[in-house]
């Protein structure tokens, strides 16, 4: 675009200086000369675009997070020359963050840290059971302690991948990239420096970035998940709207931490997920404490005097109108790719129509673009789980095809996640209903059992929602579709059996398989009442 | 012009970082040489002349403390004061630290021009 103007305005200043040269002659006007000087100087700035300085490279990465960082840095060891822009627009809100990404900044990495701060004032409270002498008038959080410490360990990580890139002579630029056509990038820097960038092949690895709903005040009032964790006084009584894992995690740690808060719900929880847990996990939240607002829409947001927000909403259901007010209004109601604003439609790289993800899988490779030496890895790219395993795997394995001989693709298959609520849900492989699906209610067999962790015991903890689920093929070996666990560290239980099921875990091996006892994770070998029994599954003695 | 500050041992140092609070302060801390001006620490002899070199990336108005944490007994005793303290922490000689944040090279780090330069230079 901009060089086409330059274009335009060049020829018009060439036909409008020739004119005026043409016409000096017949006045003696020094006047009329001056503005030929003029037209003169105006068309040396115009050309002058051209003159920013090129750098070339073997690989250009876009955007310096899990997949970016894995890839640039797996590209350096065959000793090419890669470099990796990253740059943070700031929120809405103002904040921004140092190299990393999403996951290091404003994902994975505080939030985990903040669950398990919030984990700890209940373990506290456990504590007490087991003979501890805690204070009579409870414990307390305070806001600024805990999310410092949080902020420090993030710096300290921003810190150590600078160090990292430039161990491994990966060039390392904080730049907004801008795609100016198929071969060329257009860096610019927070001064607003700008460099030319070509290279023989691009990764996009840009992620994405919250949206924000477009109801009356939300813009101006409402933080995101790129806001929670860098807060500099304590978020107090919170709105969460929505009923992503981002918003369920989000609710379940402020809870946790002693915040009044409430979760807005349009319709299901944990969409795409198996949903029987997923209200599970819900029934968990809302019997902890946090204040559950279902089937409700916001309608507006309001800054008042004091500072504070008056959110109204309608319940869809009973159709009555809520308000309440808040001192801080979390929206989680998705994220949107950063294909936007990279100049990507200056390129022949094709977007999802609506996604508006990179879209991959062209000439018999996952991560390429519709242009052969364009490729998109993580939350970019359509179709595929955001999570930061599957940005890092990918952008390795991509690295090995490129530079290392390598054909082996990525296998997006049987990925392991969990959700990070106060009761963790981990699961890997399909839900229930993604399995019902795909192969029948006749030819399925689903174990499960409500289990009790043994700490909760002494404890005298609620463990109504804890639970697990098995799919299975209903004959042969009975090979293992789908493994829910919803209970203490999750992620901790689940990630072996994800191995497992990659090895084509069948019901028979799990069976065979002896239980670490006592442990939670010993009840999923020991699984053996199907859903079709209609038997209590509710796991008794020892 | 930065300001350039030698100082021994703990207390020292505290006392300097304290006094130049809200400004801009590097540190380094090496072994500290004994009275024929040798040291101890051959990661930190090769640090010496890499960092000295590096100091024209450091901004003006900021203050660079050069610490010697003390003999090397002292030094390999688990429990001595830099190694415990909360704001230091270190885990060995030499440390090069914008203090008061994460940044910090050590060991052979401290010896790598481009990541001298990198800290001193980052924003």
């Amino acid at each position: 675009m901009q060089s086409n103007l330059a274009y335009f305005v060049t020829n018009l200043l060439v036909v409008l200086g020739v004119l005026v040269h043409m016409l000096r002659p017949l006045t003696k006007s020094s006047h009329k000369f001056a503005s030929f000087k003029g037209v003169q100087r105006l068309l040396t700035r115009c050309k002058s675009d051209n003159s920013i300085p090129t750098k070339k490279y073997d690989l250009v990465v876009v955007g310096g997070g899990s997949g970016g960082l894995a890839c640039s840095k797996e590209a350096a060891t065959y000793g090419k020359h890669v470099a990796v822009l990253d740059y943070v627009e700031p929120s809405p809100q103002g904040t921004k963050w140092g190299l990393g990404g999403t996951c290091v900044n404003v994902g994975c990495i505080p939030k985990k840290l903040m669950h398990q701060a919030a984990l700890l004032g209940e373990a506290v409270q456990d504590a007490r059971k087991y003979g501890w002498t805690v204070p009579e008038n409870g414990i307390h959080n305070n806001w600024e302690t805990m999310s410092s410490a949080v902020q420090n360990y993030v710096r300290s990580l921003n810190w150590g991948h600078r160090v990292q890139l430039q161990s491994k002579n990966v060039e390392y630029l904080n730049a907004k990239g801008y795609f100016l056509d198929n071969h060329t990038l257009e860096a610019t820097d927070a001064k607003g420096r700008k460099k030319r960038i070509v290279a023989d092949n691009f990764v996009v690895a840009v992620g994405g970035r919250p949206k924000y709903t477009e109801i009356p005040g939300a813009l101006e009032c409402a933080i995101s998940s790129d806001d929670i964790f860098w807060l500099k006084n304590k978020p107090g009584k919170t709105m969460v709207i929505g009923a992503s894992y981002v918003a369920l995690e989000c609710a379940g740690f402020l809870t946790g931490l002693g915040f009044d808060t409430s979760l807005m719900i349009r319709s299901i929880p944990l969409r795409g997920f198996d949903q029987q847990m997923a209200h599970l996990v819900t029934d968990h939240m809302a019997s902890h404490g946090t204040n559950m607002l279902w089937k409700c829409v916001p309608e507006s947001m309001e800054k008042l005097s004091d500072g504070k927000i008056k959110v109204t909403w309608k319940n869809t259901e009973t159709v009555e109108a809520g308000s309440d007010i808040y001192e801080t209004v979390l929206m989680a109601v998705g994220r949107a790719p950063e294909t936007t604003k990279i100049g990507l439609d200056n390129t022949e790289v094709q977007l999802h129509a609506s996604s508006g993800k990179i879209l991959g899988e062209h000439g018999g490779d996952l991560e390429r673009s519709s242009v052969p030496h364009i490729y998109g890895i993580g939350d970019i790219l359509e179709g595929r789980p955001e999570l930061t395993p599957v940005a890092i795997k990918a952008g390795k394995l991509l690295a090995h095809r490129l530079y290392g001989n390598s054909t082996v693709q990525m296998d997006y298959d049987k990925v392991p996640t969990t959700v990070f609520t106060p009761l963790e849900y981990g699961c890997v492989g399909l839900s229930e209903e993604e399995a019902l699906d795909k192969y029948g209610e006749d030819n399925l067999e689903v174990y499960h059992a409500f289990y009790k962790p043994l700490q909760y015991s002494v404890a005298e903890r609620d463990a109504s929602q804890c639970y697990i689920k098995m799919i299975c093929d209903k004959e042969g070996d009975q090979k293992v579709h789908g493994l829910h666990f919803l209970g203490p560290h999750a992620g901790e239980v689940l990630q072996g059996f994800a191995v497992a099921i990659r090895c084509n875990l069948t019901r028979e091996i799990m069976d065979s398989t002896l239980g670490i006892h006592p442990t939670s994770a010993e009840e999923v070998v020991k699984m053996h009442i199907t859903k079709r029994s209609g038997l209590d599954p509710t796991v008794t003695g020892c | 012009m930065v300001q350039q500050i030698h100082v021994e041992g703990h207390e020292a140092f505290m006392k300097t970082a304290t006094e130049h609070k809200g400004k801009l302060v590097f540190a380094l801390f090496s072994s500290s040489k004994d009275g024929a001006g040798s040291s101890w620490c051959p990661d930190c002899v090769k640090a010496e002349p890499v960092v000295k070199e590096c100091m024209k990336f450091v901004p003006d108005e900021a203050v660079f403390i050069e610490c010697g944490v003390g003999d090397k007994p002292f030094w390999k005793d688990p429990n001595n004061i830099f190694r415990k303290d909360d704001k230091l922490r270190l885990k060995c000689v030499p440390t090069l630290m914008r203090w008061g944040t994460p940044q910090r090279l050590e060991e052979e780090q401290c010896a790598d021009s481009r990541l001298v330069q990198m800290l001193f230079e980052d924003e």
